[in-house]
């Protein structure tokens, strides 16, 4: 009688469970029901929900996959950036660009991290009757700009003879960039409207940040991994390296509109040309290269508000290039040159690129060009550049077809010297063509706002553009900080060395007490960039009056 | 060279003496992959980057494109017995880059050690198959002498 009552309660408890389970609809019934036209009660093929690989590869791939989507659907230019920063604090560990470090044998290098085609361009610029008009209108003042540059060159260096090589070429290639730029654009103009459309900054800030796959795990990342078990099989597998490019060239020109491409879809989609790209895989500190800490940061020159928003041309420094020992030898430096200006052109053109809501992550949707000028006042050497694709992390470097393009000359000599008194010999008219030929190209190509920022909120497509004020500040500040360069205010925390001795690597110190984060198991890399203690709003203040709860300032956190 | 000062004249013997060169060089097995124009060195503390150049090429005529150098810190051990920790010397360590067309391999020097060692694993590996083998027979009469079989 007990067992019968017994079973009666059973059931009578486990009815609702069942139903509820019986009415639940599953995932493939949900499927099902979601079918093309209502008489049908059943779809022909069985609809299954996507089946996801559940290995621990799998689940850190699709983890990335999330994370890149979500930083695509971030509405903002400045939100992106903070969004791509928010895993780490202090900073990630990234492998520092620039002019000053330009390693022997750097050119493959470069090539790998920028995805990038070189092709040779003729020295000798196709002679046509405009082009020789504009020629002799032009020689006897761009010869005097030079003397003039020379001149004020000299009283400069008199002012402050203790300048080092480098400082030198620095100063005098400034005077004579701006000069010949003003002569340029000053008898240029009449002709070529858009010169008088074009925004000059003077040593702007260029900053890039990027992502390469297919690099050699460092030894430590191998470590470690192969100290845990289900790691161990993968432990040698390319890892992705952060790239940090930064640099101020001379001079940079913008305009509104962006340059004529010179390479069409079909000629920079190509695997085969992608596959053939010299690759790079040791560690960049095998090179030469440094790495170091800091927020990735994508700087063109001007903030996101501005309207001339396209390059049109650099004037890159070279002066880095006396520190080069002369051993590297002719042909290392030529290829140097070219490494050189096929990193800037690529970190200027990711950085614009940056302000129209496209990254390392997020894939262009068109191309974009530039010019660059890399001079020291006598030796000039000219680049085009195209920027195709901005896709370089983790497998893209074997499966991205498409390719940046760059086409440049050899270096070009303006004037053989400059004589005693101050006088020009030898003035080469073929760097005047390639200066002429580069500022008359036009930039014509327009695109709808919708077409320019794919992967921007429609409404809102800078932080400026939010009416929430606290919102707009909370995130300005965070941006402006972040692109500062400038550390934290608190210094992250340091194993003293008698502590990596006496209690890391040897352990004989069992009875002090526990305190410090090394002991604690705490990464401080590792803290996310909203871990700290939020800002205490005190009680006159609070917006809810002095009763109200709500003690912190809101963040805004993408 | 040498960084020891040469004695001053004193009367007796010896009065001439020799010193050898305290600069030295010892090519070392790079710990990460490198390129292959890439030649790793522990270098005495003294060498600068100039000295090594200067030595390679000086010396052994060998071209060097460009030298860097780092101070690799020695390691400490906490003795067995007494619970002191010693240390060993820190190492100058000297990352020489070769022209691009040039390569160096580090020889494997002890390639016979390993395979006499690999021959020893294997013989080891057998002796305890057959001795795996010889329990699972013996599973039913346990204490049996290895002789005892046919």
């Amino acid at each position: 009688m007990l067992l019968s009552r017994g079973t009666k309660l059973w059931k009578v408890r486990s009815v609702p469970l069942c139903r509820l389970y019986n009415s639940t609809t599953t995932k493939n019934a949900l499927a099902a029901t979601q079918k093309a036209t209502d008489n049908d009660e059943y779809w022909e093929t069985p609809q299954y929900p996507e089946i996801k690989d559940t290995s621990f590869d799998g689940r850190k791939k699709d983890e990335a996959k999330t994370w890149h989507e979500q930083i695509q659907k971030t509405p903002t230019v400045e939100e992106k950036l903070i969004k791509i920063n928010m895993p780490r604090y202090y900073g990630y560990k990234v492998v520092h660009m620039n002019e000053e470090r330009l390693p022997y044998n750097c050119l493959p290098a470069i090539q790998h991290y920028t995805r990038t085609h070189f092709e040779p361009m003729e020295n000798e610029v196709k002679e046509d009757e405009k082009l020789s008009a504009f020629v002799t209108a032009l020689k006897e003042r761009i010869v005097d700009v030079v003397e003039f540059s020379h001149d004020f060159y000299r009283y400069k260096l008199d002012l402050n003879p203790e300048m080092d090589a480098v400082e030198r070429e620095k100063t005098y290639t400034q005077i004579i960039v701006e000069q010949i730029h003003r002569e340029l654009t000053n008898n240029l103009a009449a002709d070529f409207p858009h010169l008088h459309e074009l925004e000059v900054d003077y040593k702007p800030r260029h900053e890039a940040f990027w992502a390469v796959g297919g690099i050699e795990a460092p030894k430590n990342v191998i470590k470690s991994k192969e100290g845990r078990e289900w790691q161990k099989d993968s432990a040698k597998d390319p890892v992705d390296r952060f790239m940090q490019y930064k640099s101020e060239p001379y001079l940079a020109l913008r305009h509104q509109s962006q340059l004529q491409p010179w390479k069409n879809e079909n000629e920079y989609t190509n695997l085969t040309l992608a596959k053939g790209l010299p690759r790079y895989e040791y560690d960049p500190r095998t090179l030469g290269y440094i790495t170091g800490y800091q927020h990735g940061t994508n700087i063109p020159g001007y903030w996101p508000s501005n309207v001339n928003t396209f390059g049109f041309i650099s004037y890159q420094t070279r002066a880095p290039f006396l520190r080069r020992p002369e051993s590297y030898g002719e042909e290392d430096k030529l290829n140097a040159l070219h490494a050189h200006a096929i990193q800037s052109s690529f970190a200027w053109l990711l950085a614009q690129a940056n302000y129209y809501g496209f990254n390392t992550f997020s894939e262009l949707t068109y191309p974009m060009n530039t010019q660059t000028i890399l001079t020291n006042g006598k030796q000039w050497s000219f680049y085009e550049y195209q920027l195709n694709t901005l896709l370089m992390y983790g497998n893209q470097v074997d499966e991205n077809p498409r390719v940046n393009n760059c086409r440049g000359t050899t270096e070009l000599t303006l004037y053989q010297e400059i004589d005693s008194n101050g006088k020009v010999v030898g003035f080469n008219e073929e760097v005047l063509k390639h200066l002429i030929k580069c500022y008359s190209k036009t930039p014509d190509v327009r695109r709808s706002v919708d077409e320019l920022t794919p992967f921007l909120d429609k409404q809102y497509k800078r932080i400026a553009d939010y009416p929430d004020e606290e919102k707009r500040s909370f995130l300005d500040k965070v941006f402006k900080h972040m692109c500062s360069n400038r550390p934290r205010h608190l210094e992250l925390p340091e194993i003293y060395m008698w502590e990596k001795i006496y209690k890391i690597d040897n352990k004989t110190r069992p009875m002090d007490a526990k305190r410090r984060f090394f002991e604690l198991s705490i990464n401080p890399w590792k803290r996310t960039l909203d871990q700290y203690d939020k800002v205490y709003i005190p009680k006159a203040e609070r917006p809810e009056g002095p009763k109200s709860k709500n003690k912190f300032r809101k963040t805004y956190f993408p | 060279m040498s960084t020891r000062w040469y004695p001053l004249y004193q009367r007796g013997n010896p009065q001439l003496r020799v010193f050898l060169p305290n600069f030295w060089m010892k090519l070392i097995r790079p710990s990460e992959p490198q390129p292959k124009n890439i030649v790793t060195f522990s270098v005495s503390m003294e060498m600068t980057k100039h000295d090594v150049k200067n030595y390679l090429e000086k010396i052994y005529k060998v071209p060097v494109m460009d030298v860097r150098t780092r101070i690799a810190l020695g390691a400490t051990k906490r003795d067995v017995t007494y619970g002191y920790v010693t240390k060993h010397d820190d190492m100058k360590i000297a990352y020489v880059t070769l022209p691009k067309e040039m390569e160096f391999t580090f020889p494997e020097m002890f390639t016979k050690k390993d395979d006499a060692k690999k021959a020893d694993e294997k013989a080891m590996e057998d002796t305890k198959q057959g001795f795996k083998q010889f329990l699972e027979r013996n599973k039913k009469r346990p204490g049996t002498p290895g002789w005892y079989s046919i």
